[in-house]
């Protein structure tokens, strides 16, 4: 991750020159990313847990939820403007919208992804290791985080970066390793 | 586990989300007037070096807060209506220190402080400019 927005002036806007995106993309994909949880849900639901590590690895809930885990690798690592996503909303739903009022700076977006990504990659491997209710709970935890995102805008992201830096593990003495 | 079962499940786990939604929607932007006597000193904000003769806006954010992006458009709006109010924007990133002082639990986080350096109202979330424009009239008008 570059550190291109430190500056030592405090304001945080979208500067002159900065490619800004459309806020509404990453808003899409987290709704398609809800739906698709609500899906590994309900077929981890309806699926009985296998008892042996390929049996698990092979159910399909927990097929689903191995693209969603690649994907939110793919958004953290990429960036968000490169997200599979941000192209079908850039095909199909943005040329039917009105112009954004506003840009929106990549990078709280491509942190969330980052946060999707740890929590998923958490599930993805207590399901591997046979922990009951590990893909559930998680599942049900990126679900909740992607439906606040995309239907109320709410940020957990931010939330739990605030937390980070209160608690010192992220802020001014590792201001370029977020 | 009855198709049935697993239906109510994920319609609960929807109904639950949408309140947490809702409820958050509510508290967005809320102005509260708790901590009104506390006095903030110029040197303690970071790139002031006196309090604007009106009111001076500050605002708490972090790199990765988006809502703080829309946050510091509004804020910057607001302040160059009036001839003297201005708007600092904090990045705590920089200064996890003001993040504990200022007791900053989410991003953004606004404080309304009058000429003087008190905290004269504390706005949690995205703030509504209407609500921006009542509180600095009310200091104004004071």
């Amino acid at each position: 991750m570059s550190s291109h927005q430190q500056s030592s002036k405090p304001s945080l806007a979208v500067k002159p020159g900065q490619t800004g995106i459309d806020p509404r993309g990453p808003r899409f994909g987290a709704g398609i990313t809800a739906v698709l949880l609500l899906i590994v849900i309900a077929l981890t639901l309806l699926t009985p847990t296998g008892t042996t590590t390929l049996a698990r690895a092979s159910e399909p809930g927990f097929v689903l939820f191995a693209v969603i885990t690649v994907l939110f690798g793919w958004g953290a690592i990429a960036g968000i403007q490169r997200h599979p996503y941000g192209a079908i909303f850039r095909a199909l739903v943005r040329p039917r919208l009105s112009l954004p009022t506003e840009l929106e700076d990549p990078i709280p977006p491509t942190f969330s992804q980052g946060v999707g990504f740890v929590i998923t990659v958490a599930g993805f491997t207590l399901h591997l290791l046979g922990v009951p209710y590990g893909l559930l709970i998680t599942a049900s935890a990126a679900f909740v985080a992607a439906f606040l995102n995309s239907v109320f805008g709410y940020c957990l992201g931010c939330q739990i970066y605030l937390v980070l830096v209160r608690t010192g593990i992220l802020g001014h003495s590792a201001a370029t390793g977020y | 586990m009855t198709a049935i079962s697993a239906v109510l499940i994920v319609v609960s786990l929807v109904v639950v989300s949408t309140t947490i939604g809702l409820l958050f929607r509510a508290r967005q932007g809320r102005v509260t007037h708790r901590g009104v006597e506390t006095i903030v000193k110029a040197q303690d904000v970071p790139g002031v070096e006196r309090f604007a003769a009106g009111a001076t806006l500050v605002q708490f954010s972090t790199k990765v807060c988006a809502p703080c992006r829309a946050t510091h458009t509004v804020l910057e709006a607001a302040a160059s209506e009036y001839a003297n109010v201005s708007h600092v924007d904090i990045d705590l990133t920089q200064r996890p220190d003001i993040a504990k002082r200022f007791r900053v639990m989410q991003t953004p986080t606004t404080l309304i402080l009058d000429s003087k350096g008190r905290v004269r109202a504390r706005i949690g979330g995205a703030p509504r400019p209407a609500s921006v424009r009542a509180e600095i009239d009310r200091i104004l008008a004071t």
